[in-house]
């Protein structure tokens, strides 16, 4: 109880910090920081309404940063999400285009399954060159990044190319409206259940099964884990799946959900602030939840920064950067200064 | 064929000053996943520096001190507050792509892009096709040379790569790596700058907000392929110039029979079988995961 005070306190501070490097920029770029960060506010969560665009932001978010937390936990640093996140959204993609005519209750499992076998291939191929031959992970995983953004981009230009799309974009044709799972303001009953469900099956997986409680441990200290008898392999190979799966398991939503299409280039932010929400929420689940609430808000604060108060959306991607700036700080001035440290690393 | 060589060596340039900056990085122990940010606040600073003191000289010093600052904050929050530096290095890159794109807009109401009067100076007409090259472009392999021979010729580079592979080796005979990577950052700020410069002034003279699109990343690239060697990241940078001048032909010639995006996927690709290559000489880990990260 006392290291997660620590830790809440220690993320505070840093928050801080974060604040005060965004101010400056907003300050050498040009803005008034503190008319920046209020209408940041106002359009994450006290205008009326804000809090439904929010959570609309918030839950692709959550499932995608529960998976990259899986993966931390057992101590694989896959930086990978945007393009496990992508690739997934690229096979679910094709999924409405082989099945078109099938009634939804077909369809809309099967892209969702496919999306998350998408995402959990891009995820696996890192995860076997670490396994097997100890090829950092955080490498591959990046450049798997930049490999699904191309292919995205070969994608909605040939293969899935609307033909009356026109402009710089590329895009996919867009979903028939009986396979869509919302409509473009992106919030509905289904997406919540899913959201639910993967929060409560990922809540048990990490905190009531031996799967978790090695996988947590796989991370602090592989040899240990190792004379337990468990096989790390098969630890970093399911966590490395999983993170795919759920990240592919997003895309399969960004899909079906608010967007209805994939085009080049979408969501470019996706992976990166799921991994920020899952180092805040220091890879709890319930925490994830939480954090992703916030910067669900950031996100849809981009959206209305420049409609509503004529500020750059940029100003979200600083503060985003900012955090992660931060965000691992692990500074021994500030445990003794906090002098609450729990165990001593 | 000399138009090739142009366009290889004009997009080349800017890949190896980043990487260079990438490699002395590497060597002293700091990924540096900020280059992409180090690169753009670079290019941006080098043309906002061109339109408002209209001397190029000074433009290119202005763009050298904030990559500089950048450097100097990224080691701090690596080093003194003890963050890991590859999520620090991301929030490096996502800083410069922010921070650049709200300068412009403030400055100029615009987020497209600004042009400035004139860009770095050319080699001129006396070398005839050759004379569209910027000055920075023939500085480069003079400042490949020079980096090659501190890194790998002389002390400091020694203690520099001690500080990397072994730091408590290095600090038994007195080097302070803290230091150390402070000096290696910021040299790599200035590299970083100059190939932010050269991609924005050198050939062009605009910047356009991310207009860097990923080059960072892939200098990083040329730092892992090129096992943090300068000469080693500096071919590797090269040649993923010409693998994606490749791609650029292979779409004016073939058109879009030819699926040309996915050809400038080789040079990630290559990445990660150069990576995968490097790690099964040294034996892996042979199915199990015993390495720890050095934190």
């Amino acid at each position: 109880m006392i290291a997660r005070v620590s830790y809440i306190l220690r993320s505070l501070v840093f928050v801080v910090f974060a604040l005060i490097l965004c101010s400056i920029v907003f300050q050498i770029a040009g803005y008034s920081a503190s008319l920046v960060l209020t209408n940041v506010a106002d359009g994450a969560f006290l205008r009326p309404g804000a809090l439904a665009q929010s959570l609309r932001w918030a839950l692709p978010l959550f499932i995608t940063a529960v998976g990259v937390g899986i993966s931390f936990r057992a101590g694989f640093f896959n930086i990978g999400a945007q393009g496990q996140f992508y690739v997934g959204s690229i096979c679910a993609a094709f999924v409405p285009e082989w099945l078109s005519g099938a009634p939804a209750y077909i369809v809309i499992p099967a892209c969702m399954l496919a999306g998350m076998a998408g995402g959990a291939f891009w995820a696996f191929w890192p995860g076997y060159l670490r396994i097997r031959s100890g090829t950092d992970e955080v490498i591959t995983t990046l450049m798997g990044n930049f490999m699904a953004g191309l292919l995205l981009v070969y994608v909605t230009s040939g293969p899935l190319k609307d033909p009356s799309g026109s402009g710089q974009q590329a895009s996919s044709r867009p979903l028939e409206a009986a396979y869509r799972i919302s409509t473009s303001s992106g919030l509905s009953v289904t997406i919540i259940a899913i959201a639910v469900v993967v929060g409560l099956a990922m809540w048990l997986l990490v905190n009531r099964t031996t799967f978790g409680m090695l996988a947590s441990l796989a991370g602090r200290n592989p040899v240990m884990v190792r004379w337990q008898g468990a096989l790390l392999w098969k630890l970093g190979i399911t966590s490395f799946l999983l993170s795919g799966a759920l990240a592919g398991l997003a895309g399969a939503i960004e899909l079906m959900g608010p967007n209805g299409r994939i085009a080049s280039g979408f969501l470019p932010a996706h992976g990166f602030t799921a991994i920020l929400i899952a180092l805040v929420a220091n890879f709890s689940v319930a925490g994830t939840a939480i954090t992703a609430l916030f910067f669900g808000g950031l996100a849809s604060a981009a959206l209305y920064l420049p409609v509503m108060a004529g500020l750059p959306s940029a100003a979200i991607d600083v503060i985003n950067a900012a955090i992660a700036l931060f965000i691992t700080a692990r500074s021994k001035l500030l445990d003794k200064i906090l002098r609450v440290g729990g165990r001593s690393s | 064929m000399n138009d090739i060589i142009i366009a290889i060596l004009r997009s080349g340039t800017p890949l190896v000053y980043v990487t260079l900056a990438g490699v002395i990085a590497q060597r002293a122990g700091i990924w540096n996943l900020g280059l992409e940010g180090l690169m753009i606040i670079g290019a941006c600073a080098t043309i906002l520096g061109i339109v408002v003191t209209g001397s190029v000289t000074l433009a290119l010093l202005i763009a050298m001190l904030f990559a500089v600052l950048a450097s100097i904050l990224l080691w701090f929050v690596v080093e003194k507050l003890k963050a890991n530096p590859i999520i620090a290095g991301l929030g490096l890159t996502g800083l410069g792509l922010g921070g650049t794109a709200l300068a412009i807009q403030s400055f100029f109401g615009s987020q497209s892009a600004v042009n400035a009067p004139f860009g770095l100076p050319r080699l001129g007409p006396a070398f005839g096709a050759y004379g569209v090259l910027s000055i920075l472009v023939v500085l480069m392999p003079v400042v490949v040379f020079a980096l090659w021979f501190v890194l790998c010729r002389t002390r400091f580079g020694l203690q520099l790569s001690a500080c990397g592979q072994h730091p408590f080796a290095a600090r038994s005979v007195g080097v302070n790596p803290s230091t150390m990577r402070l000096i290696a950052l910021s040299i790599g700020g200035v590299l970083a700058a100059l190939g932010g410069a050269e991609l924005a002034a050198g050939s062009l003279q605009f910047f356009g907000q991310n207009m860097t699109a990923g080059r960072g990343f892939m200098a990083f690239a040329a730092v892992i392929f090129g096992a943090a060697h300068p000469l080693g990241a500096t071919l590797a940078a090269m040649f993923f110039s010409v693998l994606s001048a490749i791609g650029i032909r292979a779409q004016l010639v073939f058109g879009d029979s030819v699926p040309h995006d996915l050809i400038q996927a080789l040079p990630y690709l290559a990445t990660v079988f150069g990576l995968w290559l490097s790690s099964r000489l040294r034996g892996g880990t042979a199915g199990g995961i015993t390495e720890l990260r050095d934190d």
